[in-house]
């Protein structure tokens, strides 16, 4: 595909995407050949500060998973989220506001 | 300003406002019914002509009279499909708020949140 | 070409739907299940074939009009086929094929599936009466039938949460509907017609220049009950819920067949029938803002296929903001993103239910682990989410650097700018997914879960082999896409096709 400044060959492009991974993997058997690594039970499984950890419990929280991202935009998640309460007055008053909106926007847009 | 066109977005806004403001499945649900309505009557109205007769071809009216005196055909034929569409979806309604009963105990919009987010 | 092929189309998944219960009492007495479910799917490949076979004489640039009962439009209702209508046509089917080749393992352990095949065939006749007709009315009678059996369909289990999401559905759904009839009768009293064509050549002699105000709470109106249908900010609330709860067989084909259709039917409305184009710019402000509140509300939830519905409305956004940019490259973007929405989106939610059938819980805390259990749904599940992010080399990417390079030609850096990270958002919840699911620590009772049937895996593999070509190829996209676009900036052939010689 090419339109404007800059030229995407997509055919070209999966070729050496695909020989940059058999590449790698080439990379990682040769390595292992080499080097044989062969780390305890203890550094393998999940830190739990010192004491022991079940299989089960180890998952990160859903919710809190990018709290990061969550700090960044604070403001949506302190108004916006809460709005989707579940209450099924509040999401038809969305649709009756909505409305009024798209009537203002349809007006100005079209005037 | 025709009598008709008042009443039917008088009904139009009462049926608006049963379905913001009630929290009772079933009075939303009637809510809902008013509005329908209303969009009948205004659809209905829209095809009326001043002093007509009804569109029915008989001996005593041919086919020019209906064509010159009668009121408007279509929009009866459009309400008729649309009477038959409200039905299924109230019954549907009315059903869906028994199993509602059953598993919730209760009909208030305001407990029926245990999906939010 | 068979003469009735358009009016076949439709009738046949009806008649089909309708004799349903009869052959599954009459297999019940015997107790031969099998060929109920199979006669459902040799319904829906007839329908494909027949949209196949309407192909290529829409390709060559025709616009097929049958007229039914040989009543001349604007007097009856006629059927127009133009190059929109078959590319939405071809998708709702295809989508509709797959879907049913999955629920014969899907719906393996639910009763009453004589109700589900009756109402799933209903939901194809209604969605291909959308698709085909060419009479404002009759589209509103299709899109009845199709609201009704999708809230059927949602309260199929009848669990707590499918009632609950079918309640929320319906009154929001029966709002939506009560206000497209509102804006069908004021566009009856303006024009005093229903032929979609008719409508469109006396609006173009009243002409927008001095605008009738009417006009504008028409646009209202009927943007807002169709707006609903494919879930545009703010009118999106029930969606997560219904996705959620209905069986991921059913909301695979929500996601692919029901939102294609409501787009196709908004793009209808405005280029077409209205003819104001002009509304592009308002599009893209929606579109905008559906992307991003999409993706936000996707990165907090616990539940899979809450999630992915949260993806549909975000990619729901990026459709609307690519027709919005309104050239030629835009508008191509935003149909091929189209179509590879629909792909990318059924084979999700058919992942998301392969692991329901052999886990028992989609909640994102407790799976963990399985990809030692199930390798080929992971590799499917990794390669929808890789395609869905836009990373090369799938189809994700082709239509969204389409997108991309549109904005930055017409203009608008910033919405380019917004829909970049909202690209980048969209991998960050995708890739949360895939770790809580497949990668990990697997709990000790997910030990012996087996890998999916291969009932379910060939219609899983079939897309996203799909999603490989497209990328691949993308010349190939935006050729089935081009004859769409020449289709919605041609209002005068449509238009000269339909009324003819009157």
């Amino acid at each position: 595909m090419e339109f404007g400044p800059g030229f995407w060959g997509p055919i070209v492009a999966t070729i050496v995407m695909l020989l940059g991974a058999v590449f790698a993997y080439l990379m990682l058997l040769g390595s292992r050949r080499i080097a044989k690594v062969r780390p305890s039970i203890a550094k393998r499984s999940t830190y739990g500060c010192g004491e022991e950890v079940k299989p089960e419990e180890v998952t990160a929280d859903s919710e809190q998973f990018y709290s990061p991202i969550r700090r960044v935009f604070k403001p949506f998640y302190r108004y916006i989220q809460p709005g989707h309460s579940g209450k099924l007055n509040t999401y038809l008053l969305w649709v009756v506001i909505g409305f009024v909106v798209l009537m203002v926007a349809i007006a100005l847009v079209l005037r | 300003m025709n009598v008709d066109y008042i009443v039917a977005m008088l009904m139009i806004s009462f049926g608006l406002y049963c379905l913001l403001i009630k929290r009772n499945l079933i009075k939303m649900v009637i809510g809902l019914e008013i509005l329908t309505f209303g969009i009948h009557l205004f659809l209905i109205s829209m095809g009326y002509r001043e002093g007509g007769i009804a569109p029915i071809v008989t001996s005593t009216n041919p086919a020019s009279v209906v064509a010159t005196m009668g009121v408007d055909p279509l929009p009866q034929a459009l309400v008729l499909t649309s009477i038959v569409i409200d039905v299924c979806v109230t019954a549907m309604l009315l059903s869906l708020a028994i199993y509602a009963y059953k598993h919730y105990k209760t009909l208030d919009t305001s407990e029926l949140r245990r999906l939010k987010g | 070409m068979i003469e009735a092929a358009p009016i076949l189309a439709i009738i046949i998944p009806l008649m089909g739907s309708f004799l349903t219960p009869l052959i599954s009492i009459l297999t019940k007495r015997y107790k031969k299940e099998r060929i109920r479910d199979l006669f459902v799917v040799a319904i829906v490949i007839v329908t494909l074939l027949l949209v196949l076979h309407m192909l290529p004489t829409v390709w060559s640039g025709n616009i097929i009009v049958y007229r039914l009962g040989n009543w001349t439009p604007p007097w009856g209702i006629c059927l127009a086929i133009d190059g929109l209508n078959i590319l939405v046509a071809l998708i709702v089917s295809g989508i509709a094929a797959l879907v049913s080749i999955y629920s014969l393992m899907y719906m393996k352990n639910d009763t009453g599936l004589e109700k589900y095949y009756t109402l799933l065939l209903l939901l194809l006749a209604s969605m291909m009466g959308v698709t085909l007709t060419g009479d404002f009315f009759n589209l509103f009678v299709f899109f009845e039938i199709m609201s009704v059996s999708a809230y059927a369909l949602v309260a199929f289990r009848r669990n707590w949460d499918s009632i609950e999401a079918s309640i929320k559905y319906m009154v929001i759904g029966s709002l939506g509907a009560s206000l497209v009839l509102l804006g069908i009768s004021f566009t009856y009293s303006l024009v005093g017609s229903l032929n979609i064509a008719d409508i469109a050549q006396k609006i173009s002699i009243i002409g927008t220049n001095p605008l009738p105000p009417v006009l504008i709470l028409i646009l209202a109106l009927l943007m807002t009950g169709f707006c609903i249908k494919i879930a545009m900010v703010p009118f999106h609330a029930w969606m997560p819920d219904a996705y959620q709860a209905a069986p991921s067989a059913v909301a695979a084909l929500f996601a692919a067949g029901t939102t294609t259709v409501g787009v196709y039917v908004m793009l209808r409305i405005i280029y077409i029938l209205f003819g104001v184009a002009a509304l592009g710019v308002m599009l893209i402000v929606l579109g905008s803002v559906t992307m991003v509140v999409g993706a936000l509300m996707a990165l907090v939830q616990r539940d899979l296929k809450r999630l992915l519905a949260y993806s549909g409305i975000s990619q729901v956004g990026y459709i609307l903001l690519g027709v919005g940019f309104g050239t030629a490259l835009g508008i191509e973007g935003g149909l091929f993103h189209l179509l590879n929405n629909a792909i990318y989106k059924a084979l999700l939610f058919m992942c998301a239910g392969a692991i329901f059938y052999r886990v028992g819980t989609c909640n994102l805390d407790e799976l963990g682990g399985l990809s030692k259990n199930m390798p080929i749904t992971a590799g499917l599940f990794t390669i929808g989410a890789l395609a869905i992010s836009g990373v090369p080399p799938f189809n994700g990417f082709a239509s969204k650097w389409t997108i991309y390079i549109a904005g930055i030609q017409a203009g608008k850096a910033f919405f380019t700018l917004l829909a970049i990270i909202v690209s980048v958002l969209t991998l960050a919840y995708l890739l949360k997914a895939i770790n809580a699911i497949f990668l990990g620590q697997r709990p000790k009772r997910f030990e012996n879960v087996k890998e999916a049937p291969m009932t379910m895996i060939f219609p899983m593999m079939f897309l996203a082999v799909l999603c490989i070509v497209l990328g691949v190829l993308p010349s190939l996209g935006i050729d089935i896409v081009s004859p769409a676009y020449n289709a919605l900036t041609n209002q005068h052939g449509y238009i000269r096709a339909v009324l003819g010689g009157i």
